[in-house]
């Protein structure tokens, strides 16, 4: 859209184009996530030992936006007819548009690569809480199952 | 603008390699890619090494022991779940 005019029309069509590259250059930067070297960490030396930490990355995002515009409003402040909107003329049109977006990204410690004099060694690391929750919810659920056997076993 | 939905399960793809010594650790990872028009998501994940020495090429899987763990205990529930009520059930005696 080029128009020098800078209608309304125009000018949203314009925001508009300008919201979606910008979107298009955000919606790229969660792919960044998608390299090896986001999982893996820098290689770090002490002493004999060099540890490269290894993780699991998961990033995720979106955007949206819209807008509508209306008939010529009268100067009373009510709508144009139909049959006078469908004719073009230069009073101004009204209208709105918004836009909004959201995104997040996780990581979490899968391993420790550790290499030394004794070879290379892969230890992995357990995350406790995230384990104790899915027990807690296993037990949780086949006790749920268990109270409405005997429920059922008692009508 | 993209149009349409792209869903990559990408290959195992090498990361920097290290060398420490005479031993060359090159680590390992797979990423599931989606791409929508105005969204993406990402789940990018370490798979393994491979430890080059001395000519001799070995690969040491990356196990999540937390994952394995987890899906276990969600696995283990859902099979007593479904037996506990089977067994009880007095149609089927």
């Amino acid at each position: 859209m080029t128009d020098s005019k800078g209608t309304p029309l125009d000018e949203a069509v314009s925001l508009i184009d300008k919201t979606r590259e910008q979107t298009a250059a955000m919606v790229e930067k969660i792919f960044a996530a998608a390299q090896p070297g986001a999982v893996y960490g820098q290689p770090i030396a002490s002493e004999t030992y060099t540890v490269i930490t290894a993780a699991e990355v998961t990033s995720g995002g979106g955007f949206g936006m819209g807008i509508g515009l209306g008939p010529p409003s009268r100067p009373g402040g009510t709508a144009a007819a139909t049959a006078d909107a469908a004719q073009p003329d230069d009073r101004q049109t009204g209208g709105g548009g918004g836009g909004g977006g959201g995104g997040g990204s996780m990581g979490r410690p899968v391993a420790v690569i550790a290499i030394g004099p004794d070879g290379v060694t892969v230890r992995p690391v357990v995350d406790v809480t995230k384990v104790a929750l899915a027990g807690l919810t296993a037990w949780a659920t086949m006790l749920a199952v268990l109270r409405a056997r005997r429920r059922a076993r008692r009508r | 603008m993209r149009s349409g939905i792209d869903i990559t399960w990408a290959r195992e793809v090498p990361a920097e390699p290290v060398t420490v010594g005479d031993v060359t650790v090159t680590p390992r990872a797979r990423a599931l890619v989606v791409r929508l028009p105005q969204a993406g998501f990402v789940w990018n994940r370490p798979v393994a090494v491979t430890v080059e020495r001395a000519g001799a090429v070995r690969r040491v899987p990356v196990v999540d022991i937390t994952r394995v763990l987890q899906l276990g205990l969600l696995g283990l529930g859902l099979a007593i779940g479904v037996a506990i009520p089977r067994r009880s059930d007095p149609k089927r005696r």
